[in-house]
Formats: C-alpha cells, sequence, structure tokens
C-alpha cells in the first residue's frame, strides 16, 4: 500500500455566486475505504461529478492514477465505477442488454461481458431477471443492477453513493463483504452515505464535508479521540454545529397532535 | 441483441467517421442501444385506439418502424398540390408547409424523449468515452429518425412529382427537403434552449406533452380531411407576391421552383430562393456553435424549481360545494380534477378526444349546410347534432380508471372509508364540470348564435341528459376505482361495451326529437331529466 491514487489540491467550484466547494484538499492511497460524509447540499456529490468528469468548470487540481484529468484525457475513467444516487437506468432495456452495453463501452468483449454480468447477477440473487425489462425490477434489483455495472470492468476506484439504498440485511452482509474483499485487493472505494452506522462500520477513514469545506479527516478512532463523542452520529451532529434535534421534535409532535 | 440494418448500412461510412476522430465502434454501439430503445416506444401516431395489441405479439418489433406507415399515409396528402398545375409558389408552399407541420411535430411529439434524456449523463460521460464520439452518436441518432420519418412522407410524392414534372423537379426537391431537415432541426433545438433557459424542466415537459396532444388531434381530424381535399381546395388560387409574405417560411421552399422550372426570376423569387438555401446552412452552423450551452440547459431538467402556492378561487370553492354534499366527496372532487389537469397520459389520451367532440356537431352540420343553406340550418332542427358530442363520454369514463401513475391508489386502500360512493361521485362530477362543461359551453355559444335564443332550453336538457348518461356509462363499465389501472390494461371488452353505449344517445336523441313536435314537450323532458338525475345519483352509485 501507500501508493497514491487520487489527489486533489485547493479544489473550488461554484454555481454563479453560489460557492459549493471552498478548497478541498485530499490524498488518498489504495486499498482505502472513505465514508465520504456530510449534511445534504455539503457538496458530497459535486465532487465525485467533478472527479467523474460529468460536471466541469473548477478550479484547482485534481489528479486521478498520477494525471490531470482536465486535459480532456478520459482514459482515466476505464479504472472507475461509479453508482450514482439516483437509479438512472435506460430501463426499457433488460438487465443483459443494458450490462452487456455498458461492458463493451469499457472495451470488454460481448461474451466475456455477458458471461460475467450472468454470474454476478446470479451470485447477488438476482439471476432470474436477467433478461427481463429493468422497468419491472424492484428497488432493491435495480440496486445490484446499478453495483454491478460499476464492477464489471474491474475497476480500480470505486464511487459509490448511497449504494445500499433498498437493499435487504441480506444483501447488505454481501455487499459489505464485497467492498472488504475489494480493498483487500488494492481497490480503493469512496462510500458516500447519510446511514451512519454503516459508514462507520466499514471505513478505514471518514472525511466530513461541511458547508464546502473538510471538518474532519481520520480513521473512526481517531475522529472518536477528537470530539469526544460515541458515536459517527453524534460526531456529525456535533461538527454540523446541530443541536436542535430535540427541540424540533417536541414541536413537532406538538403540531402532529393538533388535529 | 438484434443486429439493425440501419446500421449495417451505416457500416460502410465508417472511415468516414474515424477520419472526424469519432470512435466509429463504440458510437455504432450506442445507437444500436438507441434505437433499439426507440423501438420499445409507443408512438403518438399508434396512440388512438388498441395499440397495446402488438406488445404482446411480439417484444421486438420496432414501434417507430411501424409508425412509418402513418406517415405515409399521411404523405398521400400531399400528392394533389403536386399534381395539378404548375403554379409551384403556391402549391409547393402547401406541400413544404405540410410536410414542416408534420415532421417537426412529430420530432417533438415522439423525438423529445431523445433529445432530452439526461440519464445519458450519468450513464455515458461516466464511462471512458470522449465527448466527440457521444455527440456523433445523438446526432447520427436524430439524423436517422429524420431521415426515415421525410422519407416516408415523401417517397411517393416525389415519385409522382418526377414523372409529372420530371427530373428537374425530382432532384430539387431532394435538395430542398436536406435544406429543411436541418432547418427543422436547428428550429426545435433553439426552441428547447429558450424554453429551459426561462422555464424548467416540468414547463418543457408540459409543452411537449401538449404538442403530443395536438398531433394526435391532428392526426383524428386528418381522417376526416382526407376525403373531402380534393373539393375544398382551389387549385386555381394565384399568389400575388407581397412583403409579408417573407415570414411565411414554407414559401422560401417553393420559390425556387419558379425560378428553375417556370423560369421566373423576379426578385421576390430570388430573394425567397436565397433564403430556403442560406438560412438553413447558417442555422446549421449556429447550432453547432450552442450544442454545449445546450446540453448545458438540459440539466435545468432534472432541477425542479420551487412552485409558488396556488390559492383556490372563491369560484372553484362554491362550485365543489354546489355540486358535492359530503367532505369526502369534496375531497375527491378536488383530487380527480388535479389528476385530470395535470396527468400528462391521460390528458394524451383524453384531450385529443375532447376537441374532436367540439368539432363533430359542426362536421354534421357541414355536411347539410352544402345540401340546404344557411337559413335552413338556422331554422332546423340541426342542434340535434350536439348529441354527437356525447359520444365521448363513454370512452372517456372508461379512461379514469387508469392512470400512468396507477400504482399510488394502494392509498384508497388504507383511508377509513365505509365505501368508495364519495370517490365515485367526486371523480364523476369532477370530470362533468372540469372536462365536460367548459367543452359543452363553448358549443352552447356557438348554438346559440347559430341557432338563436330559442334552442337555450333544448341545451339546458341535453346537459341534464349528458349528466345522466355519465351515470349510465359509469354503472355499465366496470365500477373500477378511478386511476388504479395501468395504461397499458385497456382490454377488447371495455372497447366493445364503449360501441354499446352508443344506443342509449340515440334513445334519448330521439326523444328530444319527439318532445320537440309538442308543445312545451322539451319542458317536460327537462323535469323528467332532472328527477331521473337526482334519483340515479342518488341510489345508483354505490360500491
Amino acid at each position: 500500500m501507500g501508493e497514491e491514487v487520487l489527489s486533489i489540491q485547493d479544489l473550488q467550484k461554484d454555481y454563479g455566486a453560489k460557492k459549493v466547494l471552498q478548497g478541498i484538499n485530499l490524498t488518498v492511497e489504495r486499498g482505502e475505504i472513505i465514508g465520504y460524509i456530510g449534511p445534504n447540499g455539503a457538496g458530497k456529490s459535486t465532487t465525485v461529478k467533478l472527479l467523474l468528469g460529468i460536471e466541469e468548470g473548477y478550479t484547482g487540481e485534481i489528479k486521478i492514477f498520477g494525471t490531470d484529468i482536465s486535459d480532456g484525457n478520459i482514459d482515466y475513467k476505464r479504472r472507475i465505477g461509479y453508482v450514482p444516487e439516483i437509479a438512472e437506468v435506460y430501463d426499457n432495456l433488460t438487465g443483459h442488454e443494458y450490462l452487456t452495453f455498458i461492458g463493451e463501452l469499457y472495451g470488454m468483449e460481448y461474451d466475456r461481458v455477458d458471461y460475467k454480468a450472468k454470474s454476478l447477477m446470479e451470485l447477488f440473487g438476482v439471476g432470474e431477471v436477467y433478461h427481463s425489462r429493468i422497468a419491472s425490477y424492484s428497488k432493491g434489483m435495480r440496486q445490484k443492477l446499478l453495483i454491478i455495472s460499476s464492477m464489471l470492468h474491474n475497476p480500480d476506484i470505486l464511487f459509490l453513493d448511497e449504494p445500499i439504498n433498498g437493499l435487504d440485511a441480506n444483501s447488505v452482509m454481501i455487499f459489505k463483504e464485497i467492498l472488504a474483499q475489494l480493498a483487500a485487493h488494492g481497490k480503493t472505494i469512496f462510500y458516500s452515505s447519510h446511514i451512519m452506522d454503516v459508514v462507520e462500520k466499514i471505513s478505514s477513514r471518514i472525511i466530513l464535508l461541511h458547508g464546502g469545506n473538510i471538518v474532519a479527516d481520520g480513521t473512526f478512532a481517531e475522529l472518536k479521540n477528537q470530539n469526544h463523542e460515541g458515536t459517527l452520529e453524534e460526531i456529525f451532529n456535533e461538527l454540523t454545529d446541530f443541536h436542535e434535534h430535540k427541540d424540533i421534535g417536541t414541536r413537532f409532535v406538538s403540531v402532529v397532535h393538533e388535529v | 441483441m438484434k443486429d439493425i440494418r440501419t446500421l449495417k448500412f451505416l457500416d460502410k461510412f465508417s472511415s468516414l467517421f474515424q477520419r472526424a476522430g469519432v470512435d466509429y465502434s463504440t458510437m455504432r454501439k450506442i445507437l444500436q442501444v438507441k434505437l433499439l430503445m426507440d423501438g420499445r416506444r409507443v408512438p403518438t401516431v399508434f396512440n388512438q385506439g388498441a395499440q397495446r395489441k402488438k406488445k404482446k405479439a411480439d417484444n421486438e418489433g420496432n414501434g417507430f418502424l411501424k409508425s412509418l406507415w402513418m406517415y405515409a399515409f399521411f404523405g398521400l396528402l400531399t400528392i394533389p398540390f403536386i399534381v395539378l398545375g404548375d403554379n409551384y409558389l403556391f402549391q409547393m408552399s402547401i406541400m413544404f408547409g405540410f410536410v414542416m407541420f408534420i415532421v417537426m411535430t412529430s420530432m417533438i411529439a415522439d423525438f423529445s424523449s431523445v433529445l432530452l434524456d439526461i440519464r445519458d449523463k450519468n450513464i455515458l460521460y461516466t464511462r471512458p468515452i470522449d465527448k466527440k464520439t457521444i455527440s456523433a452518436a445523438k446526432m447520427m441518432h436524430v439524423f436517422i429518425y429524420l431521415f426515415y420519418l421525410t422519407a416516408s412522407i415523401v417517397t411517393i410524392p416525389l415519385m409522382v412529382g418526377l414523372f409529372r414534372h420530371g427530373i428537374v423537379f425530382f432532384l430539387l426537391s431532394i435538395i430542398l427537403i436536406i435544406l429543411m431537415e436541418a432547418f427543422i432541426l436547428v428550429l426545435t433545438a433553439l426552441i428547447y434552449m429558450l424554453i429551459l433557459k426561462f422555464f424548467d424542466g416540468e414547463k418543457l415537459k408540459d409543452i411537449v406533452n401538449y404538442v403530443q396532444i395536438g398531433l394526435s388531434f391532428t392526426i383524428m381530424i386528418g381522417y376526416q380531411v382526407l376525403g373531402r381535399s380534393f373539393e375544398i381546395i382551389n387549385f386555381h388560387a394565384v399568389l400575388t407576391p407581397k412583403w409579408w409574405q417573407v415570414f411565411i417560411i414554407p414559401m422560401w421552399f417553393a420559390a425556387p421552383y419558379e425560378v428553375a422550372l417556370n423560369g421566373h426570376f423576379d426578385s421576390f423569387y430570388i430573394i425567397f430562393s436565397i433564403l430556403a438555401i442560406s438560412v438553413p446552412i447558417v442555422a446549421f452552423f449556429v447550432y453547432l456553435r450552442l450544442v454545449p450551452t445546450f446540453e448545458k440547459n438540459l440539466q435545468k431538467l432534472a432541477v425542479h424549481s420551487v412552485a409558488k402556492e396556488k390559492k383556490q378561487s372563491k369560484f372553484g370553492k362554491t362550485i365543489i360545494q354546489l355540486v358535492c354534499s359530503s367532505k369526502e366527496e369534496q375531497a375527491f372532487f378536488r383530487f380527480a380534477s388535479i389528476m385530470m389537469k395535470n396527468e400528462r397520459d391521460f390528458k394524451l389520451k383524453v384531450y385529443p378526444s375532447l376537441g374532436f367532440a367540439i368539432i363533430m356537431p359542426f362536421i354534421f352540420l357541414f355536411n347539410s349546410l352544402r345540401d340546404g343553406g344557411f337559413s335552413s340550418i338556422s331554422d332546423g332542427k340541426g342542434y340535434l347534432t350536439i348529441y354527437s358530442t356525447m359520444i365521448f363520454i363513454p370512452s372517456v369514463i372508461m379512461m379514469l380508471k387508469f392512470s400512468g401513475k396507477y400504482k399510488g391508489a394502494w392509498i384508497y386502500k388504507t383511508l377509513p372509508l365505509g365505501d368508495l360512493s364519495p370517490l365515485f361521485k367526486g371523480t364523476l362530477k369532477a370530470f362533468l364540470v372540469r372536462l365536460y362543461l367548459p367543452m359543452y359551453f363553448i358549443i352552447c355559444i356557438l348554438f346559440v348564435v347559430i341557432f338563436g335564443g330559442r334552442v337555450i332550453p333544448d341545451l339546458i336538457l341535453v346537459l341534464l341528459i349528458s349528466a345522466l348518461y355519465s351515470v349510465i356509462c359509469f354503472i355499465i363499465l366496470k365500477k373500477a376505482i378511478p386511476f388504479s389501472e395501468s395504461f397499458e390494461a385497456v382490454g377488447q371488452t371495455e372497447s366493445w361495451k364503449v360501441f354499446g353505449l352508443m344506443i342509449p344517445i340515440v334513445i334519448f336523441a330521439g326523444l328530444h326529437y319527439l318532445s320537440t313536435l309538442v308543445g312545451f314537450g322539451v319542458y317536460i323532458y327537462i323535469v323528467i331529466m332532472l328527477i331521473a338525475n337526482l334519483f340515479l345519483w342518488r341510489k345508483s352509485i354505490r360500491a
């Protein structure tokens, strides 16, 4: 380990007058599982979208596998997998059609992708819908399809945005195991979620984003020592300066009681 | 995946793409998937009638390719304008106007989902494909679509033209049509760009929806006009050039015919010809420049701007309280009104026939106008043609139980309602008040203008009969929970029932005719209908 796969220097991004990222600095090494957390609108998705080239126009420097991505060279994308937060797929295709298509876009052989996609679907317990239209899938099935489509080409970095949305507890167990094994094989994982318990358990390093800045960066143990709080949820509340949950809860219930 | 013939043809030009810096094999894969998905959409021209049958029959049939027959059929409409006479400016203006209209509306109706697909961003941009290839794929996709569409419309007319006017006409037409296509493509994109600049995605989807409704409506009317087109059109019309005609774009494309075939070298024709050639070319380059801005604005589709609160008007509130007795019924009335107003699928299925229902009585009147003349109409019993608008009531009531978001219907099951009769009553009343009444009002105003105030009692009677008839339709059609089934479940037996429900209309109309023969007959009929309404609405709507 110790090999640097991603480095971000003073990354800034604005939408007109609104500054979403105010100077992010970050280096990530091989085999890390990074819990990338923060309140809504903190700039998590924006960072990931910039890294993937879905969004453009930033200042600062992003290097992936040691090369700057701003020069328009797209080869780095071959080594990246992405699960977006909103399950956007061409859902009038079947699982088979969609996955082979995606695999081929990475330059894989049709038969090879087909074999791989089918095996992965079967292992994930959704083999029987491989030839059904995605539109007919349940939420969990869609999510599994998205996860598989992000890994078909054996990427070195994975960006996962709420990847366990809609998965049942058993599937979540499988998925956690997959992540641990991938990290052990030297893959780097960016895990973005609002479910703090899961982030706390699986991450080897946690980065907390708030208002476009990194406000915490370290292992869970380190964060715990710095903030004297017991759980990641409490640390999250502490660092994002949110203490009114009790008060708001009380007022909410009192309005519920007025019929 | 099946190999698509179009792509095999495209393969012949692969080196051309490679030379332009496009990754051909990737572009081909994207196109293959896109064409496959196109085949699975139901085109708007098939919207009317039992379109879902074929879905069961074979899953791989291309809906778009099948719809081309429909367009070929519409292309036939232009043949009279090509065949008759050498008055090219007039004839070809109409022909280009027609083709432009059809291509543009169907482009917006069926292809906007492709132009406006924001899934591309997450699915394609995150993969190792360079931007040039993605935009080339998008462009080729639109091009293939436009090519098939236009070819199916103009092939037969152009063949006819080739025989009638010779090879120069034929070649000139092909060049001009290509220019026209470029113009349409750019125009559509610019319209989208403008809308997206000022509004959000929901508004754009609404506008696309209205264009779809308009196209369906035009196609319904098209059947009616087809038979009469030869009679209505005056082929000896001579156009005298006027300056404002510069704004009638199809005329640009008609002018070159006058220059090339009739040897008219007036400045008027020359200017139009130059416009026809230069504007599309300039527009195309402007378009290429604007594509990046377009893509950026496209992101707005995903953003939903915060809508302002809409206050319920006092008038609307009074009406609801007037027609609905219980609280639940009022709630369902409001809910059903909103569903009818907001659901795009529902509107697409129902609004065209609503428009058609307005025109129906006038089509009948138009026929008798030729037989008798206006004075015989205004004195006669032609107002009974208003019964023809009732034909659409059963099909709309049948449609009320469908929804694109039918899964939301679980909510009824969890509600603490004794029975569902408020739901049925509220929905049915909402249909009558929100959809039927406004349409009926328009016809009434026109009828009073044509027939005079003497028909007002008759119109009131017909309104009462409509209300009664709606309940009858509702009872005979299955009492299904409104907005609770998928549109794909439209069944055949139901369609037969709708057909059978024409019979009561004839009976009602016959009774109406008889009542006009007796003094005060109409008033007696009104009283009877009032009582019948009260009785039926109370008693028979039970879940």
